[in-house]
């Protein structure tokens, strides 16, 4: 295979990968945002409807999602240099022997 | 006496690599106030600091997509280091000054071009001169990605269009999302996520950029005789590097960091936030599966991509040109330096002539550095407003290379 044919193979992993943690995670962290928002009354300053507490504990949990993910981001940067990866053969990810 | 200057050099282009990067992680953050500029500098250059330590990975075989001076198992070609590695050092501190004179000259422009293509292109230039035009892997040998096509031109068109499409979704996605939503929200809350975000891009940044420097410096040292073991790494030369980046990283590349917070698009904190978002998958996805890119090019196709996602932002098309004349012209003309240094010091010869380019390296960075503080861009202005004429244009005369 050419060069052409590597590079093509590779960049379509990298663009879903990209548009899952790149974009996605993004939009889940604006819903926490929206959720929030929705928790202190209304989508908007005009809006004075009432306050939602559900809308606050929707919100931390959207926010704890996405640092995690992101954790998970910096322990695979540190454990591939280490010459380990991680693995999610237990559904939770544990550091393995590459 | 030629390995001190070899590392010296390779240690100052490390810091060029740390300071023209800034931008790329931190842009973004600066330009929406989301960080005040000292501060995000600071914050980058720690993570840039950790981020170099924990690249444990050997990096010794980084010079063999490019050029043919190593074996594949990291030692450097017998027939180059006959001479007690003179032939070997001189490459590569030619090709370390070419590298290090193109990042002084884009930056001295304002302009993010890539750190890895300038090594890159003084490497081939100095192989080109020092070897021949076969001493230049150009296309690898079919087996994998490789070469100079492979490893350089392709991720380098293909990155920069993936990186966009990625953020232009998450920002189009965020805009749909909070659509109505409080500012008091939203700006808050995306300038929390969008530190973050480039957090990660800053110690991604580290992890990569750093360890080529590490790799040239260890294969220096084994031409000369000074290390054997090609499985790992002295650990002074692992400290210097991740000192020499993450010092450049803090005192700023302010000019770029302007051009791209300010220059390509007006970035609010959503934007920013799915920018760096984009570039920090896109450089760990690559990395990961062996996709070797430019943190620069990521980061500049993420930052238009925020423009182009977000509902009736502006796009500065004619920077974004600019920009993309810069990177198609940046690997030839790293590549050129690198080959008239090293015909230079050939034809000087020996240590006197690996001292004559030197000299001529600190030449050139001094008049650089004069040139530039006739138009300052610091932490205090960083933010102006973007004011597009031509003046932007006729500020450098293209004669300016010459000196």
């Amino acid at each position: 295979m050419s060069n052409l044919g590597f590079a093509l193979e590779g960049a379509w992993k990298v663009l879903l990968a990209g548009l899952i943690l790149g974009a996605g995670l993004p939009a889940v962290f604006a819903l926490g945002i929206r959720s929030m928002a929705f928790g202190a009354g209304g989508d908007a300053e005009v809006d004075h409807a009432a306050p939602h507490p559900v809308g606050r504990v929707v919100a931390y949990a959207l926010f704890v999602l996405v640092v995690l993910v992101a954790l998970m981001g910096i322990i695979f940067i540190v454990a591939s240099g280490f010459g380990k990866t991680l693995s999610f053969e237990h559904i939770y990810p544990t550091i393995v022997d590459n | 006496m030629i390995l001190v200057l070899v590392v010296v050099t390779a240690l100052g282009f490390d810091f060029t690599n740390g300071f023209h990067d800034t931008a790329n992680a931190m842009a973004t953050s600066i330009a929406t106030r989301a960080l005040r500029p000292k501060v995000a500098v600071a914050l980058s250059g720690i993570l840039n600091l950790i981020g170099a330590f924990l690249s444990v990975e050997v990096a010794l075989t980084v010079s063999n997509a490019v050029v043919r001076i190593q074996n594949s198992d990291g030692t450097p070609k017998e027939s180059l280091t006959s001479d007690g590695g003179t032939a070997l050092l001189l490459i590569v501190l030619a090709g370390l000054i070419g590298g290090i004179v193109w990042n002084l000259f884009t930056w001295l422009l304002g302009l993010p071009s890539s750190s890895s293509h300038a090594l890159f292109g003084g490497l081939v230039g100095a192989t080109i001169a020092g070897l021949g035009w076969a001493g230049v892997n150009w296309n690898g040998n079919g087996s994998k990605l490789d070469g100079v096509v492979g490893k350089v031109i392709l991720p380098a068109l293909i990155s920069p269009l993936i990186a966009g499409v990625v953020a232009a979704v998450g920002t189009w996605l965020i805009y749909k999302v909070t659509v109505g939503v409080a500012a008091r929200f939203t700006e808050n809350g995306f300038r929390w996520g969008q530190i973050g975000s480039a957090s990660l891009v800053s110690l991604a940044h580290g992890t990569n950029d750093a360890q080529k420097t590490m790799g040239v410096i260890t294969l220096a040292l084994i031409a000369a005789g000074d290390w054997t073991d090609t499985k790992n790494i002295p650990f002074w030369v692992k400290a210097a590097c991740a000192v020499a980046i993450a010092l450049g990283t803090y005192l700023g590349g302010w000019r770029i960091i302007r051009t791209l917070g300010k220059g390509l698009v007006e970035i609010a904190p959503p934007q920013g936030m799915a920018a760096e978002s984009s570039s920090a998958a896109v450089i760990l996805a690559s990395s990961h599966l062996g996709f070797a890119l430019s943190t620069t090019h990521v980061a500049t196709g993420s930052i238009l991509g925020s423009g182009v996602g977000k509902p009736g932002a502006q796009v500065r098309w004619r920077v974004a040109g600019r920009m993309v004349a810069t990177w198609l012209i940046t690997l030839p003309a790293a590549a050129v330096v690198g080959a008239l240094m090293w015909y230079l010091g050939d034809f000087v010869g020996g240590v006197a002539g690996a001292v004559v380019i030197f000299a001529l390296l600190l030449v050139a960075a001094g008049g650089m550095w004069l040139r530039s503080r006739l138009a300052p861009v610091d932490h205090t202005n960083v933010n102006d407003e973007w004011d597009e004429p031509a003046a932007v244009a006729e500020r450098v005369p293209t004669g300016a290379v010459s000196r």
